[in-house]
């Protein structure tokens, strides 16, 4: 809660992706609860909590793909309602748990599908859409894949291709007026389908594009060390409530971890990369079971 | 032709690659996909009206000095074989571009035109007036094709309610379960309408779901006309919407895509051409689902190609097909059903295991 | 030896059948319309317990348990009335075999040519211990035929098409009497060149190609059901339009008959023929019947 301010005023330096008093229900059934807090230019926000605490929800919400049903969302201080689609897509990108195609494209296609946005209705994609793709791909190290069919990729793979597909969504062409507008890159557990390795890939990347493009993210996700690994802020959430919220450093403890997952578990800086690091030792009985799976 | 070519003889090494892709530029793809499968088209076109069981001569045909009343050639030609090769060509092209837009609908390479029970409701209008004999044709245009027409539309209203009626926009999944229950459900009234008929009508009704495209004259297609324009006319502004469609509808939500305006138009046009097209000729099998595949195996996914190119090669794969349909045992003539299964589906196989 | 008693059982078996089936049979079922008819006409009606459920004539029939028709013979309703003789349709195998397996006895029936329906009277006669009336019946028959081709003969034979079935309003998926069976013989008798003369089979499927390059000079349609209103066949007759330069079109030789009489090869197969006779020609001097 700490990160929430209240009748906050826009300003450049702060709240580029705000959320406050956001609750959502699928029919009757509440998944968020008052969710507030913001995420500031160039800042990677983590979203934590167990499978079904909300979190793709709201990540969806993030995205303007659904409606809150209390509260307000804001993009630079602009309710998201009120951003056409194109305009919000230009800005704002998601990238989902997987991606499973209806049919096989090749990765260069699938890039240039981020150029939906900047496009008019029947128009084509021109040299510069064809470039800013291929840019976009060799931000992810995934240029050389230009040629492949999607479907061949590797699970890791698949998932930078897929980002360097959102990023193509921010590309400007030279003709676009005005200066380059903060971007916000949506992923919704960015690893919890890949193994170690491509992980670990996965994670560089993020990194790189955060620190290279100061591209701001939100990133949901149940792995603690992950986020601890790319994120800077976080929030806690258990059944669609804010456990805490704040720097990673503060909130990150062994007793809000076991708040949030049931678990006993060490909080320690790991000696090499200086992240966080949690090593869960014992069950703990749980206190209020997950009643429902996370949509 | 040329791409045609190079997958046929791809290697395990290419067959990774995405076909009509080495140097992307989707103006040249569409130029080389339209040559030619329209190239086919219009070759098949107009050939087709040449070739039948009876030997015509060209100059007869065109030989103004004889009247039409005596000239047996011309009329062969401008009654019975050039309206039937364009009801096919309206026919292949719809069936294969609805198929096109009802697999990337449903994000399901198996899905068909008469998936979703739009040519159930069609067979089950047609048996209906068949069996009952309404004595209904309105404004010249015979009932059959009316009653097939008003039962694909009932059908699809049925369907795409029940996708919508108790979901936030519009449920897939809840789309093929109702059509495919649909389906079912119809075919059972139909083998029970079918039953309580008498013999002749029963013969009638079986050799309506056969499929046919001897249409007499050019004003069935006439009449169908406008239902397959406003179709296509919606097909035209789809493609890069179901390219992104078959990403996931979060994804293409979140690039901008109005995904339920988008599955609303794919639904409605393809239905109604589909609707169209069944109560001109019948349910034809087979080109709904082996064109849009061969032309995907060709060309690649992007249906800015996939869909123009699907709608010349279902034209010329169905204008051939009746062409060997009348030919093969004149002067009777085979279902056309049957050469657009027997030749279709085998070449079907045949692609998919070369290309593994 | 114990084969030679074998040999012995069988043969005294099989006479025993044989006795069996030469008898007169008492309880006769007749799946087939046409049967029916000549079972009634050569009287053996009252030896007759069931018949098809399309069979419509003779009226003396509306009381008798119906068991099916061609496609959906109910065999279960057959066995039910304990019948010496049924008297299925070639095609009906399922149905053969489990009558046989019932021990019942069969006659074969199936349609064929004009002339096969004078033999088919003949041997019901013969079978059902009718074998005089069924002789007069038969003779009587070909009296009337005789009658006819006289009235017709010398006459010009107009080139015809004669179309069984279509779709309604419609010119589409139509179906015509090919070269074979008793339609085809019946359009010869009544002075009419079949123009699908060439076809083998009894039914053809008629394309509009095939309409234009035959060039009928008459249409004759035949539809069983009596129940069409004189204007639905004003405008099935007018559906013909769709191809104003058919001969047959444009000389308004379009001509629609109805009634089950047309289509079933029994005893009044004759009167049909005269009806056929009189729409191809009008003013021949056809006996009144």
């Amino acid at each position: 809660m700490d990160s929430l301010r209240s009748g906050a005023v826009r300003s450049l330096e702060c709240e580029l992706l705000q959320a406050a008093n956001v609750s959502f229900a699928y029919k009757r059934h509440l998944v968020l609860r008052e969710v507030s807090f913001d995420l500031a230019p160039g800042g990677v926000l983590g979203i934590l909590g167990p499978n079904g605490s909300g979190k793709t929800t709201l990540l969806r919400l993030l995205g303007g793909l659904l409606r809150p049903t209390a509260g307000r969302i804001a993009l630079d201080g602009c309710d998201l309602g009120n951003i056409a689609k194109a305009t919000l897509a230009q800005r704002m990108a998601m990238v989902p748990q997987e991606t499973h195609l209806a049919f096989d494209y090749s990765v260069l296609e699938i890039a240039l599908m981020g150029r939906y946005p900047h496009l008019r209705s029947f128009e084509v994609e021109g040299p510069e859409d064809i470039e800013l793709a291929r840019a976009a791909l060799a931000e992810t190290d995934t240029a050389m894949l230009e040629q492949r069919a999607f479907m061949t990729l590797s699970g890791g793979e698949k998932q930078r291709v897929v980002i360097a597909s959102a990023l193509a969504q921010f590309g400007r062409r030279v003709a676009d007026s005005g200066h380059r507008p903060v971007e916000v890159l949506l992923l919704d557990e960015p690893t919890a389908s890949l193994d170690l390795g491509y992980q670990l890939d996965v994670a560089s990347t993020l990194r790189r594009l955060n620190r290279d493009r100061s591209t701001s993210m939100v990133i949901s996700t149940h792995d603690l060390n992950f986020a601890a690994s790319v994120c800077d802020r976080v929030v806690l959430l258990r059944q669609g409530r804010v456990l805490a919220a704040g720097p990673i450093r503060d909130v990150l403890r062994p007793d809000t971890v076991r708040a949030l997952y049931d678990v006993e578990a060490t909080v320690e800086q790991h000696a090499m990369t200086g992240h966080m690091t949690v090593v869960p030792w014992a069950r703990r009985a749980t206190t209020a079971p997950n009643t429902h799976e996370e949509r | 032709m040329r791409a045609s070519r190079r997958l046929l003889a791809s290697t395990d090494e290419e067959a990774v690659v995405a076909p009509g892709n080495r140097r992307w530029s989707l103006r040249r793809r569409l130029t080389v996909a339209l040559s030619g499968f329209g190239g086919l088209a219009i070759i098949t076109l107009t050939v087709a009206p040449l070739l039948g069981p009876t030997p015509i001569g060209l100059g007869r045909v065109f030989d103004t000095s004889i009247p039409f009343a005596d000239n047996v050639d011309a009329q062969i030609f401008f009654i019975a074989r050039l309206p039937r090769a364009l009801a096919g060509a309206l026919v292949g092209a719809s069936l294969a571009v609805a198929g096109v837009v009802f697999q990337a609908l449903l994000r399901n390479p198996l899905a068909t035109p008469f998936t979703l029970g739009v040519s159930a409701g069609a067979s089950l209008g047609a048996m209906l007036v068949i069996t009952l004999g309404v004595p209904v044709a309105v404004s010249g245009i015979p009932a059959v094709p009316i009653a097939s027409l008003l039962g694909s539309l009932g059908a699809a209203g049925v369907v795409y309610s029940m996708a919508t009626l108790r979901h936030r926009g519009l449920s897939t999944t809840v789309l093929l379960l109702a059509g495919v229950t649909l389906n079912s459900f119809f075919s059972a009234i139909i083998m029970f309408v079918q039953y309580s008929a008498d013999f002749t009508q029963t013969f009638q009704t079986v050799r309506w779901l056969m499929g046919n495209l001897d249409v007499s004259g050019f004003q069935p297609i006439v009449a169908a006309l406008p239902l397959t324009g406003a179709a296509f006319a919606m097909f035209a502004t789809l493609p890069r919407a179901l390219n992104l469609l078959t990403l996931g509808s979060d994804s293409a939500a979140a690039r901008g895509v109005d995904v339920l305006r988008t599955q609303r138009v794919a639904f409605l046009s393809a239905s109604l051409a589909t609707g169209a097209a069944v109560s001109l000729s019948g349910p034809i099998g087979f080109i709904g689902i082996v064109i849009p595949h061969l032309v995907r195996l060709i060309v690649g996914a992007d249906h800015r190609v996939v869909m123009p190119a699907s709608a010349c090669l279902g034209a010329a794969f169905l204008v051939g097909c009746d062409v060997v349909a009348r030919t093969i045992m004149a002067p009777f003539e085979l279902p056309v059903g049957v050469i657009t299964a027997l030749t279709g589906g085998p070449f079907f196989l045949w692609l998919l295991v070369r290309r593994q | 030896m114990t084969q030679r008693f074998a040999w012995f059982i069988l043969v005294a078996w099989l006479s025993l059948v044989d006795v069996l089936h030469t008898q007169t049979p008492q309880r006769i079922v007749s799946v087939i319309p046409a049967v029916t008819e000549i079972l009634f006409a050569i009287g053996a009606g009252p030896q007759v317990v069931g018949v098809g459920s399309h069979d419509q004539f003779p009226p003396e029939i509306t009381d008798l348990p119906r068991i099916g028709g061609l496609i959906d013979p109910d065999v279960e309703a057959i066995i039910a009335l304990r019948p010496d003789l049924v008297v299925p349709y070639a095609t009906q195998g399922d149905l053969v075999t489990q009558l046989e397996r019932a021990g019942i006895p069969l006659f074969a029936y199936t349609h064929g040519t004009l002339r096969d329906v004078l033999t088919t009277i003949r041997q019901l006669g013969k079978r059902t211990g009718h074998a005089t009336e069924a002789a007069a019946v038969a003779r009587g028959i070909e009296d009337d035929l005789a009658a006819i081709a006289g009235a017709v003969s010398g006459r010009r034979r107009p080139p015809t098409l004669l179309v069984i079935a279509r779709e309604p309003y419609s010119l589409r998926n139509l179906v015509a009497s090919g070269g074979s069976g008793f339609q085809h013989d019946m359009l010869a008798l009544a002075g009419g060149h079949n123009v699908l003369n060439g076809a083998t089979s009894r039914a053809v499927q008629v394309t509009t190609e095939i309409l234009l390059q035959t060039a009928p000079e008459v249409v004759l349609e035949v539809r069983a059901e009596e129940t069409l209103s004189a204007s639905e066949i004003k405008k099935e007759i007018a559906t013909w339009q769709f191809l104003p330069s058919l001969p047959a079109v444009r000389n308004s030789r379009v001509i629609f008959l109805t009634g089950s009489d047309l289509v079933i090869p029994g005893p009044r197969i004759a009167q049909a023929i005269a009806r056929f006779a009189l729409a191809l020609h009008p003013d021949a001097p056809l006996p009144t019947q």
